[in-house]
């Protein structure tokens, strides 16, 4: 039964999502408490047209897509900080644009279309040793920048306008967690894709929410989940030969699915 | 003149980015160790004024000068209430102002949180998860925040709206320790028995009415005018000291009203 865990793909598979469990937890849990959910998504996909063009012109792709996503995260912040909440319209219309440009580039200019599925929607299966040291190093920025740094996001979504006259002023852990966002968006591409990476970055988050009243216990319980959905994922994937990313969504979709229900019973 | 002024205004108006003035004529001192009642209508510029004091807005004409640390004391539903935080959690935030960005709360910085929270009387909640305290405990707990960034001013906006008399009471308790202290408390409320206890009262509705002690400010034209006539003498068993009360703003738009009062007269 545990056969495939003995194929090397499969180890390497294993030895990636170790590291973006590691995301998930401590960056996820900052996203869903900080309302970032949906420009984690679309920083996600502004990272594809971004990976598809830096293989196209011949550098690292990505860098790419780091660059695309931050410019993402970045503009999406500037504007949540304008004008309050009403930036989520624009939001969805750059994702779309994002997600049609990457495609019009993969298929028509660089004619790189077999690429297409794998950015999308994850090739978890062929990853190499570059991506596992890109995960890695993004797990340990993501450590490092919330242990430092927490405690003033907390402040800042805890009650935003006390925040200010608390000497928050400065926008530079907000910009850092924002980098992050996008950091995380590329280091689960490779994973997951880009439409799926929410199913690393939030989910898992999200459905241990009201598990934990603390953020330290919620972001160890939320890599505990991440890892275990991750691994029970690609074990069924192998077993099934179906898409190991997509797996992986589908069974943190339904562990969520089933801890809103017991909630909602209890 | 004895106790030294923490924060001074002459003559303050203040407005928001592009928009004319909100709040004008501003004139009033807050000494150590006195509470000041702020007085007005829902929007007659109560909040507008703790802004300027904090330095969020800059003043559009006059002088205002703060020579002590000020902090804001916001009403606790204005926080994240399902934020997973323990009550020294939240003091701890206090701390933030005193250290670099990218630096992490030191041992001392949480021995101080701790001891705020001993202050006002809540050690023994301090692992609290803060939406789960009353609402007296949060006010203490964002007081104590106050204490924590070492703020000689506080400014409070409507402490004691939704708790019962024993919070109430405590809190009341508090803010004249604070006081006592040497600290300058502004509060933004709504009960006139209560201001009637302070040192000073400040009445704004879109400009100053007035300011000055209790028993000077406190009379029925000042009042008629800060709230607009919305005002209500109830009848009391003590005909000297008839009780005042503010009727709460209407929510209701005019169009809602009429058709109210049309109903009415039809039956």
């Amino acid at each position: 039964m545990l056969d495939p865990f003995q194929l090397p793909f499969v180890q390497r598979a294993v030895l990636e999502l170790l590291p973006l469990a590691v995301i998930a937890g401590t960056l996820g849990c900052w996203i869903v408490l900080r309302g970032l959910a949906f420009p984690a998504h679309g920083a996600a996909a502004a990272a594809f047209p971004g990976l598809v063009l830096a293989d196209g012109l011949g550098f690292a792709a990505p860098l790419g897509g780091f660059g695309a996503a931050l410019l993402f995260a970045l503009a999406v912040g500037r504007l949540a900080a304008r004008r309050g909440e009403r930036h989520d319209t624009l939001t969805a219309l750059v994702l779309v644009a994002a997600l049609a440009l990457g495609i019009v580039l993969a298929s028509d200019v660089f004619h790189s279309a077999a690429s297409v599925e794998s950015l999308l929607f994850g090739s978890l299966l062929a990853i190499g040793p570059a991506d596992v040291r890109l995960a890695a190093a993004a797990a340990l920025v993501a450590l490092a920048a919330s242990w430092l740094l927490g405690t003033r996001w907390l402040a800042s979504g805890f009650d935003p306008a006390a925040a200010r006259t608390l000497g928050v002023r400065s926008p530079w852990p907000d910009v850092v967690l924002l980098a992050l966002v996008a950091l995380a968006a590329v280091a689960v591409l490779s994973a997951v894709g880009a439409l799926l990476a929410t199913a690393l970055l939030v989910v898992p988050a999200a459905t241990t929410r009201l598990l934990s009243d603390r953020v330290a216990a919620w972001q160890l319980t939320t890599i505990a989940l991440a890892a275990i959905e991750g691994v029970a994922g690609i074990w069924l994937a192998v077993e099934l030969n179906a898409p190991p990313g997509a797996t992986i969504a589908v069974i943190a979709g339904a562990v969520f699915a089933l801890a809103a229900l017991g909630r909602s019973a209890a | 003149m004895s106790a030294a002024a923490l924060v001074r205004a002459d003559g303050v108006a203040v407005a928001y980015p592009g928009g004319p003035p909100v709040l004008t004529g501003v004139t009033f001192e807050l000494r150590e160790g006195e509470r000041v009642a702020v007085l007005g209508p829902n929007g007659g510029g109560k909040t507008t004024l703790f802004r300027a004091v904090l330095g969020e807005l800059r003043p559009a004409a006059g002088a205002l000068a703060a020579s002590a640390r000020r902090a804001a004391v916001p009403q606790t539903e204005r926080s994240r209430l399902d934020f997973p935080v323990s009550a020294s959690d939240v003091a701890l935030m206090g701390t933030i102002p005193g250290r670099p960005w990218w630096r992490r709360p030191s041992r001392a910085d949480r021995a101080a949180a701790r001891a705020a929270l001993a202050r006002v009387g809540l050690a023994d909640r301090a692992e609290r998860t803060y939406g789960e305290l009353s609402g007296g405990q949060r006010q203490r707990v964002l007081i104590a925040r106050a204490i924590v960034q070492d703020a000689g001013v506080l400014l409070l906006d409507e402490p004691f709206s939704g708790l019962d008399t024993t919070s109430a009471a405590a809190l009341e308790r508090l803010l004249g320790e604070l006081a006592g202290e040497g600290r300058g408390v502004l509060i933004a409320t709504h009960d006139l028995d209560q201001a009637r206890g302070w040192d000073r009262v400040l009445c704004l509705n879109g400009r100053q009415l007035a300011f000055g002690d209790p028993a000077d400010v406190l009379t029925p034209e000042v009042l008629a005018a800060t709230y607009g006539g919305a005002i209500v003498t109830l009848p009391g068993t003590d005909p000297d000291a008839p009780r005042r009360a503010i009727l709460p703003p209407h929510h209701h738009d005019h169009h809602h009203d009429h058709h109210h009062d049309r109903r009415g007269s039809a039956r």
